[in-house]
């Protein structure tokens, strides 16, 4: 994953609002529950958007730095790829 | 408090016969399996509680007639749908209906990497089936995960297991070590792997998913009886699994009714939100306070929620023991007994 990468979620993989607000990523064998950042950026997730495109709808929202969003998402992401959440 | 995960167990009923099978012994209770309305009302009743996964399991739950009505019930409620089969009845027309019905994710069993073996242990000649519906499944849009339970018969196969996940193209791949719960408690001697097995098969597992990084992803289950600290059992008792059993029985966790001390709420006649806040069975050994020393002060109490209550009530007739999987447990000197065992194979006792 890097900024040019066009994630998509894997196969079986969906993003769930609660009514409270909270998001959550339901995958085959369980549910994860996303810090508020992470489900911003995952809800933009849609196999065209870039990655960087992503970090920085993220940078705008929340008081955080350019280089430490795209460490994070990219590394968030990374992980939900080896996982197969991700493609 | 809040539930997450319901496994419907929808039927005891299988046409296999796996040694290392969890469901109980004595099937007699479970005849009287729910009807379509009723299991649709316990999954708008879970959605309702907060729960967003429903897992279809058994026995084998394609045997239900009614699963596409359950797998559409379930979606309409909002929740994500899970079916756990051996495979051998999923054709074409079942999985169409399956996923017209909102079906999510599919994991089937295999037994062995090749059919002889396979055979041999399911009792019944399946594999091929269960291939043929692998690669089924494979070709649709729908997830996929590959489960292989693993123990002292076909532990020295697991190179061939992954090898021949990767020729059907699995993305996602669970080798499961046995645990011992029903027949699997049952047939333990002739189960349980040896610790050779157990170091080698982690070697391979370690090398494989380092091979595959980002192509397969590789759960391991690991061996229950070998390592120092027990299992976190359903995430601590009470705190986000129920099942309900084919007759309606609501448990904290599947293998929970060998708890022979505790007496289980149904279906039939309580709401699941009643059962999993105010019954007795889903309070008495909920967080922590229930526990005995050397639970209770113990830095892990909360990490492994003092191991698994069947398998302290199955190894010391007590269900509030620590659980002898524990290394600081004094009644583990019963599980080193049974997993450095003398190593004889053990003749099988099947279901019928």
């Amino acid at each position: 994953m890097n900024a040019q990468s066009k994630p998509r979620f894997g196969k079986g993989v969906k993003l769930r609002r609660e009514e409270d607000g909270n998001v959550m990523l339901l995958v085959p064998e369980g549910a994860l529950v996303l810090n508020r950042p992470a489900a911003v950026a995952l809800e933009l997730v849609d196999g065209n958007r870039t990655l960087g495109e992503i970090v920085a709808a993220v940078v705008e929202r929340f008081d955080v730095t350019s280089k430490r969003a795209s460490e994070d998402l990219c590394g968030l992401f990374e992980r939900l790829a080896e996982r197969r959440f991700l493609e | 408090m809040r539930p997450l995960s319901l496994l419907c167990e929808l039927t005891y009923r299988c046409n296999l016969q796996c040694p290392y099978c969890y469901n109980p012994i004595a099937l007699r209770a479970y005849r009287e399996e729910l009807g379509t309305k009723e299991w649709s009302r316990v999954l708008r009743e879970a959605a309702e509680l907060g729960i967003v996964q429903a897992h279809f399991s058994g026995g084998e739950p394609t045997l239900r007639p009614d699963l596409a009505a359950l797998v559409s019930a379930a979606s309409a409620a909002g929740l994500y749908t899970n079916l756990i089969t051996q495979g051998t009845f999923l054709d074409d027309a079942l999985l169409d209906r399956l996923l017209e019905s909102g079906l999510d994710h599919i994991q089937i069993s295999i037994q062995a990497p090749e059919a002889a073996l396979a055979d041999r242990i399911a009792g019944a000649t399946a594999h091929e089936k269960k291939i043929d519906a692998l690669r089924r499944v494979r070709s649709r849009d729908v997830a996929l995960t590959l489960n292989c339970v693993l123990h002292r018969r076909n532990h020295d196969t697991l190179a061939e297991v992954i090898a021949l996940a990767e020729e059907l193209g699995i993305e996602r791949l669970e080798l499961a070590n046995v645990q011992f719960y029903g027949w699997a408690f049952r047939n333990r001697a002739a189960l349980m792997p040896t610790r050779d097995q157990v170091a080698r098969g982690e070697d391979v597992v370690a090398a494989a998913r380092e091979r595959l990084r980002g192509t397969m992803e590789i759960a391991y289950v690991l061996p229950d009886y070998f390592g120092e600290f027990p299992k976190p059992c359903m995430s601590g008792w009470g705190h986000e699994f129920i099942t309900v059993a084919p007759n309606g029985d609501v448990l904290p966790c599947p293998a929970a009714a060998a708890i022979t001390t505790l007496r289980f709420e149904n279906a039939r006649t309580r709401s699941l939100a009643d059962i999993w806040k105010n019954s007795e069975s889903f309070q008495r050994y909920r967080g922590t306070s229930w526990m005995r020393e050397p639970c209770r002060s113990c830095a892990r109490r909360e990490v492994d929620w003092g191991g698994c209550r069947c398998q302290a009530f199955l190894l010391t007739g007590d269900a509030g023991a620590t659980d002898p999987a524990c290394a600081l447990s004094a009644d583990h000197p019963i599980v080193v007994a049974l997993r450095d065992g003398n190593g004889l194979i053990e003749p099988v006792a099947r279901r019928a």
